[in-house]
């Protein structure tokens, strides 16, 4: 539906296409909207988060302040140590699969709820988005690389499955789905095939149906109480908020940019599917069609194999090692994998221009999971770098250790405050913990 | 006893009947009104309190056997029963559910400590949910689901019945999230922006497809044939003579050429595996040869030595198939031709899976995936299944453009909008119709009116309005198009279709002998499939298949082959039993299944030749039921080994619906490697070691040993005596149940939890009223899945008879008005 305006260079391609079919429509040169470069930088948020915690004394750097010794984990990153900022001695509120997942980036605790009334709370990448999120054609982008479908008895007891299908809420009864076939996250971003007048018309007619569906949902709701009128409310406002995207998106001029191949399907191996979810993230930063992205690496409970790198039990029959020393270096080894998957996609933002510098120094991304030590889904100390320098919000280079107990929510509460929100506080914060 | 229950069936049944009537003669006033809980209880009903001399000696029970634990002060998992009430059961129905379900099945008082003998025992949930049915009775209490925004299977569904058009909903919408094991409950069911915009964008192409529109530009579908597939034998619905390959169906949106492109396997280093005898490939379109390429040999191998991925390229080349095809739905499928004996000269192929090695060059061929492209030179919309569908009337005059437009839409409107179209939401299709049509031509109009109505909230949400005014807390019995609606998601995961609209529009529906008319129709008709890819696919696990991949070091011979007619034996058992109309017991011991060559294989019948599934009488009684099926058995297991524990959940989960309390905080794993006195533990000895941890035991004594009885079956299904192979150690399936019987192995285990057929139907019905009524069931269903199961004894737990005591239950039929305290929330 949306198409970027913002020239991507032409070397762009997108990794892991694997076996895939390249599209004729999207091979040529297709015209699209954009602009001269922004004057000033614009600023990005991302968050990447990893199941089952990072191995606890694999991932903490051995030395505390600036020019810090990274730690096995970490080590992929070294070269982009400048960028990095370690955060340790965070903690959730409680132990357990779905709340740390559901408060990794709320800073909440989640109802303990099957299904009625679920509530978590907002998600810092959306109060963020509200931020930052506005002049581009996608608010925010949540994307991931396991299909959550298939799982069934496989969520935390007493708690609703939507804790654990994803890190993003827009507020704190709506969780944000998030997508893992690249091929409809690609057209989220550069639209379905056709000329460029083709998609303008569809951007009119998707307009005039919008348009229409709010004078319909006004209608409807009335009469309707409780819960139903809440239901049809959230509609209605996110009737609204796609209306208004799709306005930016008309809004904006044309230019002649190379929209890189679009990818097929869900490729099969792990590896090749997160290379290209990487990518994708990459080109919506690069082409600016969203500034905030969360990924979800995998579900919290995952019972991936990693084949590649030899891992062959399953993530979290594994994560509960009890200290059985080949299952704890077989965790290290694959919490390593992750950081060295997410490298490609940190080189690529360092090699991208942007403005002044480069992707990665406008960039803010936050890595980590909801827990440390999985064998008991520990809450304390849990694993937290920030790599980029999100426009001078960090100045990098640094491994920061918070006093003992401080809640995330602090922490989080801080990155709202650096991306413009003036919230005083955030899910359980007690006060802002400021990273420098 | 007996003669109060009786009486108390009556009510209810008395109940139900007021409840019709009464709708009959709202119908003919068409104004809903509610029932308010006062004109509830002015039926002839009895005190909910049963005679009080009974209440002693049960409070003694409670008092002996359960408070030890559950006091005031101890409150064991956040119970005290010391000083509640028992004398008013009715007040704490949340509490006294639990105590049922747990009492009933022996799960407590915990093993090794005093416990009632089996008569009081019995006699104490006897008069439990004497009391609580009792109430319910008087008191029902029907819920109000949420609006219900249709999930992905559903969208797909109604697509399919509103225009005859297939479409993949997992292209179009993200996945739903889940509650109490099923994706169609409302509260979970919610919107967000990036699902709205994918309504919207389905909304676009759906339309487009249907019509078929000239501006559909080239698009490309791709179908993967999973990488574990073996492809050395013969696939279901290919060409007889072929070998290997995959059908995939697909709806192709103009006239027009279009590409077909095989894609073959090719090793980590590039080499297309195969090229070292000929083979021949061919493309079919529905049924038909349109392609056959030759490749492999001499030539094809040579340049293969050369450079593996020219002439990987070159193959692919030749593969290629650019042919004409009409628009509409057509089945495609890619194969090997299958050579005689003489000229088969493979190696010698020690495992079943044909598709191991990822580094091998050598032996079959096999396709990895291919993709349809097109259309190029279109040639026109075409006469597609769709297009007839909508193009119910051909204006020949401009004058008559308006007023077909206007029947085709005001027609697929009344289904989509279940009904309830009005004027103003036909007004707004038609000015949609009227933009698209000054824009284009008529067809254009229809396209625009429908993708309008595709993207209608009305459409995707199915909202229940309470009766204006309706009094806060009151009860009232949906109008008919609710009722009709509810029928068509439970029963078909779809909307209704024209008979059932008319009956509804008409006021019938609520009439009992056309609603049971009604509901035999529909059970009978082919959607009602969705009951076993919706309902059974989730409350067996059956969806979570395709996310099992057994370690193929440990399981070589297992490959998609397999897992797919895992599957399929599961579905086609499961339909077996609902299209026969057999007993649901029938689910956990029929003497029959459903294979095909492989799965027979596996299971070791002799004679079984040929990929197509035919019925067969087990002789082997450890194949019976659910519990022999591969399917199940697997999805409980882990990729690596068996899981008696998770097999003991699945059981006491979803057979017998007292799930085990969630596991503590701090529990140390399996020792995975345990060794002692030199030799690798057995699961069961691994397992009591972990037992011998207090705080792991007291959920272990209730879960294990009703996995450990199916430890003859391995992590894949297969039989097995012994663990670690040949020369393992020999299983030992024995083991004490929960409730103190005694289990060799599979067949003694189905046999005990068998004996108490009400707890398995109850535990089936609970499940399928949560799946139709889209919510949970809460302590106060509970009541009426009792009496389901109490109705449904008679006809021996006929399918049907426990779809019509859902359907007939005040919770299906009914709906309550939000209290003040919901109102706010």
């Amino acid at each position: 539906m949306f198409i970027t305006n913002r020239a991507l260079s032409r070397r762009t391609i997108l990794r892991g296409m694997g076996a895939a079919v390249a599209l004729p429509f999207l091979d040529a040169m297709v015209p699209v909207f954009g602009s001269a470069a922004a004057a000033t930088p614009v600023r990005r948020f991302g968050a990447v988060f990893v199941p089952l915690g990072e191995r606890p004394g694999f991932w903490d750097p051995t030395t505390i302040g600036t020019n810090f010794e990274l730690n096995a984990i970490m080590k992929p990153l070294e070269e982009y140590r400048s960028h990095m900022t370690v955060v340790s001695q965070l903690c959730d509120p409680l132990d357990g699969h779905a709340t740390t997942v559901a408060a990794w980036l709320s800073g909440a605790i989640p109802k303990r709820t099957l299904a009625e009334n679920v509530n978590n709370g907002v998600t810092v990448d959306q109060v963020i988005a509200d931020q930052i999120g506005q002049d581009t054609p996608m608010k925010s982008l949540e994307l991931a690389t396991e299909d959550f479908t298939g799982w069934i008895g496989g969520c935390d007891p007493s708690y609703s499955c939507a804790y654990m299908n994803t890190i993003s809420w827009k507020n704190a009864t709506t969780p944000m789905p998030m997508e893992i076939n690249p091929r409809s996250v690609f057209e989220r971003m550069f639209g379905r095939p056709g000329t460029s007048q083709q998609r303008l018309a569809r951007m009119a007619t998707d307009r005039s149906v919008l348009d229409s569906l709010l004078e319909e949902l006004k209608g409807m709701s009335k009469g309707l109480g409780g819960k139903d009128l809440n239901r049809l409310n959230d509609y209605l406002e996110n009737v609204r908020e796609i209306e208004s995207r799709i306005q930016k998106a008309e809004k904006q001029s044309l230019t002649n940019v190379e929209v890189p191949d679009a990818p097929v399907g869900i490729p099969e191996e792990f590896e090749d599917h997160a290379a290209l979810m990487y990518d994708l993230m990459a080109l919506a930063f690069e082409a600016d069609l969203t500034r905030v992205v969360t990924y979800m690496k995998s579900r919290d409970a995952s019972q991936r194999v990693y084949p590649k790198i030899g891992v062959t039990e399953p993530h979290h029959a594994m994560s509960h090692h009890g200290n059985n020393s080949e299952k704890l270096a077989n965790l290290v080894k694959l919490n390593t994998h992750h950081v060295d998957l997410f490298r490609g996609f940190v080189e690529k933002l360092a090699k991208t221009p942007d403005g002044e510098g480069t992707l990665l120094d406008h960039t803010l991304i936050l890595y980590g999971s909801g827990m440390s030590e999985s064998d008991t889904h520990s809450r304390l100390n849990i694993p937290t770098l920030l790599v980029g320098k999100g426009g001078g919000l960090v100045q990098g280079n640094q491994h920061i250790v918070a006093p003992k107990e401080t809640p995330m929510a602090n922490f989080l509460l801080d990155l709202a405050n650096k991306f413009g929100s003036d919230a005083k506080s955030f899910g359980i914060s007690t006060s802002r913990f400021e990273v420098a | 006893m007996r003669k109060l229950r009786l009486s108390r069936a009556l009510t209810a049944a008395v109940l139900l009947a007021l409840c019709w009537t009464w709708v009959d003669a709202r119908e003919q006033a068409a104004a809903p009104r509610p029932v308010t809980p006062a004109a509830t209880k002015s039926a002839p009903v009895k005190p909910a309190v049963a005679g009080p001399a009974q209440t002693p000696s049960h409070k003694a029970t409670i008092d002996r056997y359960c408070v030890t634990c559950h006091s005031d002060r101890l409150k064991t998992a956040g119970l005290t029963l010391e000083s509640i009430d028992t004398t008013h059961i009715s007040a704490a129905p949340d509490v006294w559910e639990r105590v049922v379900r747990k009492v009933r099945v022996g799960m407590m008082p915990p093993q090794g400590s005093p416990a009632p003998d089996a008569t009081s025992r019995t006699a104490l949930v006897t008069w439990l949910t004497g009391e609580l049915d009792a109430h319910a009775a008087a008191h029902p209490d029907p819920g109000r689901p949420l609006v219900h925004r249709l999930n992905r299977s559903e969208y797909g569904n109604a697509i399919r019945d509103l225009l005859d058009l297939e479409i993949e909903p997992a292209g179009l919408l993200p996945a739903d999230d889940s509650a109490y094991g099923f994706d169609n409950v409302a509260d979970v069911l919610g919107v967000s922006p990036v699902l709205l915009e994918r309504y919207l964008s389905a909304a676009g192409k759906v339309s487009a497809l249907a019509v078929g529109d000239p501006e559909s530009g080239v698009a490309s579908e791709t179908f993967r044939v999973r990488q574990d597939a073996s492809q050395d034998r013969h696939v279901e619905g290919l060409p007889i003579g072929t070998v290997g390959g995959m059908l995939a169906h697909t709806t192709l949106p103009l006239d027009g050429e279009y590409v077909i492109q095989p894609r073959l396997f090719r090793t980590n280093l590039g080499a297309m595996r195969g090229l070292e005898y000929e083979h021949q490939l061919e493309i079919t379109v529905d049924g038909a040869r349109v392609h056959l390429a030759s490749f492999g040999g001499d030539e094809d191998f040579k340049a293969s030595l050369r450079n593996p991925t020219l002439a990987g390229d070159d193959v692919e080349a030749r593969s290629r198939a650019r042919v004409k095809l009409t628009a509409g739905p057509h089945t495609i499928g890619v194969a090997f031709i299958e050579k005689t004996a003489a000229q088969n000269s493979w190696r010698l192929q020690p495992f079943l899976r044909s598709s191991h090695d990822t580094f091998d060059p050598t032996g079959y061929p096999h396709i990895d995936v291919f993709s349809v492209t097109g259309p190029y030179s279109p040639t026109g919309s075409g006469d597609t299944p769709s297009r007839r569908r909508v193009f119910m009337c051909r204006p020949a005059t401009a004058a008559e453009e308006e007023p077909c437009a206007r029947r085709i839409v005001s027609t697929l409107a009344r289904l989509a909008y279940r009904g309830q179209a009005s004027d103003e939401d036909l007004q707004r299709l038609m000015s949609f119709y009227a933009t698209g049509r000054k824009g284009g031509n008529f067809e254009k109009g229809i396209q625009l009116a429908l993708q309008r109505m595709l993207a209608s909230a009305k459409f995707a949400l199915r909202v229940e309005r309470d009766p204006a005014g309706a009094k806060p807390g009151s009860v009232y019995p949906l109008n008919s198009l609710d009722l009709a609606s509810r029928l068509s998601f439970f029963l078909w995961s779809s909307i209704p279709d024209d008979e059932l609209l008319r009956v509804a529009e008409q006021g019938k529906l609520r009439t009992p002998v056309v609603l049971r008319q009604q509901l035999r129709r529909m059970l009978a008709d082919p959607k009602a499939e969705s009951l076993v890819t919706n309902f059974a696919g989730q409350w067996l696990y059956l969806r979570n298949l395709k996310n099992m991949v057994p370690l193929s070091t440990e399981f070589v011979d297992f490959d998609d082959n397999l897992r797919r007619a895992f599957e399929q034996e599961a579905e086609l058992f499961f339909a077996s039993i609902m299209r026969e109309n057999r007993s649901v017991l029938d689910l956990m011991d029929a003497n029959y299944t459903f294979i095909n060559e492989r799965l027979a294989k596996h299971y070791n019948i002799p004679g079984i030749y040929g990929s197509h599934y035919r019925r067969v009488t087990l002789t082997d009684e450890a194949r019976r039921g659910i519990l022999g099926k591969g399917a199940i058995l697997m999805v409980t297991s882990h990729t690596d080994r068996t899981s008696p524990v998770v097999r003991g959940k699945w059981v006491l989960d979803n057979l017998l619906g007292a799930p085990p309390p969630p596991m503590p905080a701090n529990v140390p794993p399996l020792d995975e490697n345990g060794q002692q006195a030199g030799r690798v533990l057995t699961m069961r000895e691994r397992m009591e070691v972990h037992r011998r941890n207090p705080v792991c035991a007291n959920c272990h004594k209730i879960m294990d040993p009703i996995g450990l009885a199916m430890e003859n079956f391995d992590a894949v299904g297969s039989w097995r005596t012994r663990e670690g192979g040949t020369h393992g150690t020999a299983i030992d399936a024995s083991g004490v149940l929960l409730d103190g019987t005694k289990v060799d192995g599979i067949v003694s285990l189905r046999k005990a939890l068998m004996r108490n057929p009400e707890i398995f139907v109850g535990t089936f019905v609970e499940k399928m009223m949560t799946y139709a009524l889209g919510r949970g069931v809460a302590a106060t269903d509970m009541p009426t899945v009792r009496q389901i199961v109490r109705d449904g004894a008679s006809q021996n737990y006929r399918f049907a008879s426990m779809v019509e005591g859902i359907v007939n239950s005040p919770a299906f039929q009914m709906r309550r008005v939000p209290t003040p305290q919901e109102q706010s929330e």
